[in-house]
């Protein structure tokens, strides 16, 4: 083959192992979703058959379902503000130079390296209702009469307190990108503000926050991908009682413990979807060019 | 810039030896893992056995292997997560193990979806049905699914000790007896919460209902399978409304909200955070309560039969089985394995006959009325039997349904949300008697 | 004028080494304390579980549900370590359960970063130096679907892998684990490659070298801090993988330690302690990777986050 003809062939050669793996395993199964969600699959009641729109109908009367919508919309809203807010905290508090921050930068990302389900047994370990840390704390602090059931009776302290834990994985990610965000920030903006008597909080809100907008449209969307999809922590902190049920523990009960493949199917595509559509808006508001000063 | 000379090739090596390691390591567990080839058990010296209790001990383990030359892979999984499993993998016909769980709820789902072998050509039904009593609840349409390994049933335990300290060293046999002795106990020994019931959504609550509803005298379905607990006086009904109450009133500790049976067990009264169980499984004394590593209480508890409406109440038999599921690699080898598991020696050594060391961790009774006579008092053993056999009944008088899966579903989640206060009794049971009607109408 | 310059320029160093806001370090002790407090506070909240699993794990049951908890192991004891790894014949097996898991999790993730890295490379090469059709619209899809939730593709490859025998095997789950962290691992080294100089492989060219030996002797090695950021950042995110594992295995031959653990959690008999003690065993083999690599796992999280 003539160097040429490698040249025009090389590019493929070298994409064909990713383009086989993402094919074969990323988009057919995602076509095949959003096909079988209308059909009827159920293992013990073969054969699959279509049934339009059977699943969805079906998805809709049920209120554990939709209880698992509002949750998850609540574990995005909380997770992805939280998240974001207090992972620029910390980059604001680091941004400084100091001795240590290498160390300290490094302990910071420590929870977000771990897996999530052994965070969430050691976080439910520390809500244990009878002799957990946080009840033995709170109570020692007067904050509290007596131990609480943190889980399980009040839905949305459940819900917040299930959020927690993946808001303290998330943040030291949100928190290295923004850190990394402002530290690019052209020094002369600074400067010129201060000579124009901005105090720190004002330069903080009219030049850093504007400058690194790019950055926190990506923290935005990581966390909204991330809370959208929680499992693990819901599975873990309060196994699958609809209390705090999210829409992937729902996927998963419907699926493998129901044995209703098609129902899965259609909670999927519906959350795809979903999860395509509130990205974009989120990049679409947040996401704009930053301005020169 | 990086300095990336040095660090770079130091980094490359690094992970370049990182990496050879892991693919050693990958090939070298390919023998007994499974890297390309499927499942772990292909040739017939080896079983996989799936089973929701912790392995017999090694060294008993070891004498099966040396007698039959089989080895024996042990897979422990939660019962909730067991089934699930079996579930997906039977239906993915996809192997799981050559020996797995079936639990007597599910004999009936198993029989009509063909999932595991009928056992009638390996045990002889007619010649063991005298020395297993709960045989039949592991026979479907004459098809025998399953071989008991355990006589596994619900029942009240006590802590004497509490109680003594309240007064009380005679046991109530009425529901308001036991109740207002509770309330006696918790004073004395400065509980707020002197009983415990687990109510997470797991298949343990759903167990507890059909226990009380044996001790309010019925059963929660009728014999053709429909809803028996929809009339506000029938037992099912006054069952659930008394295990609400008992949550809500405080009798029962507010933590109990997401703990399953075992957590119940070893976080309550194994600590001695309650003074009684009302549904234990018979076993939990002798593996739980009398383990000094884990309990505070041992030697201090004890079963009692159960609290009813007028006098003692029912005992419900939950016994497990051991089947084989149709996807099995080794049959014959299962087969072996079953025969050992469920010997009469063995069973008792399973339970304590040979002394703590021996035996199978939370392992209730004996499957085998012959292995009772092997123990004679161990482990309360005699207690047991006594209550086995007086007051043990079967949970659903026409065997469980195919459709027990969603039945149970639905039963766990509207009790624990009644309990929870999100809806009240006649709701929760309204939702499961519609669901009933759904999944009989469905066929 | 020269010596203008280098006191501008000596200016400017003083700037940048003090900070970015462009003032020396302030001395005044309020902002000092002020920042002092924000770091102690930002390392407890980052810290505290992680101590408190320590906590639990090194002392007795007795010890570890006491009413009100003890901050300190006391007793200290290491009995719950000696039962998970096996030490003194102690524990009910479940040293054999979990050492076995812990193989299995190194084996999943790290088979998954290798063969992750390699084709990572490959098409990022591919994407960053050479142009060719359709080169935009691959990119783009490929990159889209880190916007797919594990959902979409969660149900159809359980049943791929079911029709295939294949479900319970290291090829499945290092299958699923690949597809799902490739877009990520490109977007990385993609972003460093195009901080390579393209000077580097025109050399190389103008020495005769194909791209292939450009990419194999050139770019590779002065990449080596990027492609360690996407080993890295593969390897946790491998690690640390459940939903995919607990349907896609089904027994010890290759259930990772994050379905074992979860299944402890909810098993018959284990103790807090011993639950613990497995967790914080578990979260080292990342932990301890994390905190060395940490300069890495920084620079594949910020590659291309921020321009």
């Amino acid at each position: 083959m003539s160097a040429a003809r490698r040249g025009r062939v090389l590019p493929y050669l070298l994409l064909s192992p990713l383009v086989v793996f993402i094919g074969a395993l990323s988009f057919v199964p995602t076509a095949d979703t959003a096909v079988e969600a209308f059909f009827r699959v159920m293992p013990l009641d073969p054969p699959n058959r279509f049934i339009g729109l059977g699943n969805f109908r079906a998805l809709f009367a049920n209120p554990i379902v939709t209880i698992s919508w509002v949750n998850t919309a609540a574990y995005v809203v909380i997770g992805v503000t939280a998240s974001v807010v207090l992972g620029t905290a910390i980059a604001v508090a680091l941004k400084q130079r100091f001795r240590l921050r290498g160390v300290v930068l490094a302990l910071v990302i420590l929870p977000w390296a771990l897996p999530a389900v052994v965070e969430a047994v050691i976080w439910s370990w520390i809500y244990n209702p009878t002799v957990g840390v946080m009840n033995s704390a709170l109570h020692s602090a007067h904050v509290i009469g007596g131990y609480h059931v943190w889980l399980g009776l009040n839905r949305w302290l459940t819900i917040l307190l299930i959020e927690i834990v993946q808001i303290w994985q998330i943040t030291p990610l949100s928190a290295i990108i923004i850190l990394a965000a402002l530290q690019s920030v052209p020094l002369d903006l600074y400067e010129a503000a201060r000579v124009d008597g901005a105090g720190p909080v004002q330069s903080f809100l009219r030049i850093s926050l504007p400058m690194i907008r790019p950055a926190l449209a990506v923290c935005a969307v990581e966390a909204l991908v991330l809370s959208l999809n929680i499992f693990d922590q819901v599975y873990i902190l309060n196994g699958i009682a609809p209390l705090g049920s999210s829409v992937m523990l729902q996927t998963y009960v419907t699926t493998f413990e129901n044995l209703n493949f098609g129902g899965g199917y259609a909670l999927s595509l519906l959350v795809t979807l979903a999860t395509a559509v509130l990205s974009l808006a989120v990049l679409a508001l947040v996401y704009r060019r930053p301005e020169a000063a | 810039m990086k300095n990336l000379g040095t660090v770079s090739r130091r980094t490359g090596a690094l992970l370049l030896s990182a990496g050879l390691a892991v693919l050693a390591a990958a090939c070298g567990s390919s023998s007994s893992g499974s890297s390309a080839a499927s499942g772990s058990s292909g040739s017939s010296s080896s079983i996989t056995v799936a089973v929701a209790y912790p392995a017999p001990p090694k060294a008993l383990l070891a004498q099966f292997t040396a007698q039959t030359g089989i080895k024996v892979t042990w897979v422990n999984i939660g019962w909730d997560d067991l089934q699930t499993k079996i579930a997906a993998a039977a239906a993915a016909n996809t192997y799981f193990a050559d020996a797995a769980d079936v639990d007597w709820s599910k004999v009936g789902e198993y029989q009509k979806t063909g999932w595991f072998y009928p056992l009638n050509s390996y045990f002889n039904v007619a010649s063991l049905k005298s020395d297993m009593p709960q045989l039949n609840t592991f026979v479907s349409n004459n098809e025998l699914m399953g071989m008991p390994f355990d006589s596994s049933f619900l029942v009240t335990t006590v802590n004497t000790k509490d109680f003594a300290k309240a007064g009380i060293t005679t046991m109530p046999t009425t529901l308001a007896g036991f109740t207002a002795a509770l309330k006696k106990v918790g004073a004395a020994n400065g509980m707020a919460s002197p009983l415990d019931i687990h109510f997470a959504t797991a298949e343990g609550l759903s167990t507890c209902w059909y226990q009380m509803t044996a001790a309010f005298g019925g059963q929660v379905l009728t014999a053709q399978d429909t809803p028996a607990f929809t009339s506000p006086s029938s037992p099912g009904y006054q069952a659930m409304a008394w295990m609400v109450n008992a949550y809500k009133s405080g009798l029962v500790p507010k933590a109990t909200i997401n703990e399953s049976d075992y957590q119940g067990f070893t976080t309550e009264m194994a600590r001695n955070r309650v003074a009684a169980e009302m549904c234990d499984y018979s076993g939990s004394v002798a593996s739980i309560y009398n383990v000094p590593s884990t309990s505070s209480v041992v030697n201090d508890t004890e079963y009692i039969p159960t609290p009813g409406v007028t006098g003692l109440g029912q005992n419900v038999a939950n016994p497990d089985g051991i089947g084989i599921p149709k996807t099995a690699k080794n049959v014959a080898g299962a087969v072996k394995f079953i025969t050992w598991f469920t010997n009469t020696e063995n069973q008792a050594t399973w339970a304590g006959l040979k002394g703590a060391n021996n035996v199978v961790s939370t392992f209730p009774l004996p499957a085998r009325l012959s292995s009772f006579n092997l123990m004679g008092n161990i482990a309360q053993a005699g207690q047991l039997s006594t209550i086995l056999q007086a007051h043990a009944q079967a949970p659903f008088p026409n065997g469980a349904p195919p459709w027990y899966v969603q039945f149970s579903a639905s039963v766990q989640t509207n009790i624990h949300e009644a309990a929870a206060g999100q809806e009240t009794v006649q709701q929760a049971v309204n939702a499961i008697a519609a669901q009933v009607n759904q999944l009989k109408s469905a066929g | 004028m020269a010596a203008a310059q280098e006191e501008r320029t000596a200016r400017a160093v003083t700037r940048v080494a003090a900070g970015p806001a462009g003032r020396a370090l302030s001395r005044k002790p309020a902002r000092l304390l002020g920042r002092i407090v924000a770091i102690v506070v930002i390392l407890l909240w980052s810290l505290f579980p992680i101590y408190w699993a320590l906590n639990t794990s090194l002392t007795t049951l007795s010890g570890a549900d006491s009413i009100p908890a003890h901050y300190f192991p006391s007793p200290l004891v290491s009995t719950s370590y000696r039962a998970v790894l096996g030490i003194g014949g102690a524990g009910n097996g479940i040293s054999g359960e979990f050492g076995r898991s812990l193989l299995n999790s190194v084996i999943e993730a790290g088979l998954a970063m290798i063969v992750t890295v390699v084709i990572a490379v490959l098409a990022a090469y591919a994407f960053a130096r050479l142009q060719f059709r359709f080169k935009r619209v691959i990119f783009v899809s490929v990159l889209a679907t880190l916007l797919l939730p594990a959902y979409a593709t969660l149900i159809p490859l359980y049943r791929i892998m079911a029709s295939l025998s294949l479900v319970n095997t290291y090829l499945a789950v290092v299958l699923v684990y690949v597809s799902g962290f490739l877009p990520l691992a490109i977007w990385i080294l993609y972003n460093y490659f195009n901080t390579i100089p393209r000077e580097l492989e025109e050399a190389a060219f103008v020495d005769g070298a194909s791209p292939m030996k450009a990419l194999l002797r050139v770019i590779i090695p002065v990449a080596m801090p990027g492609i360690a950021a996407a080993a890295i950042i593969t390897f946790l995110l491998g690690w640390a993988q459940f939903l995919f594992p607990l349907i896609l295995t089904t027994n010890l031959a290759t259930q990772p330690v994050t379905v074992i653990v979860a299944a402890l959690n909810q098993q018959r008999i284990v103790p807090f302690t011993l639950l613990m003690a497995c967790g914080v065993i578990a979260a080292a083999v990342p932990g301890v990777l994390a905190l060395a690599l940490n300069r890495y796992l920084i620079q594949g999280i910020t590659a291309g986050a921020v321009k």
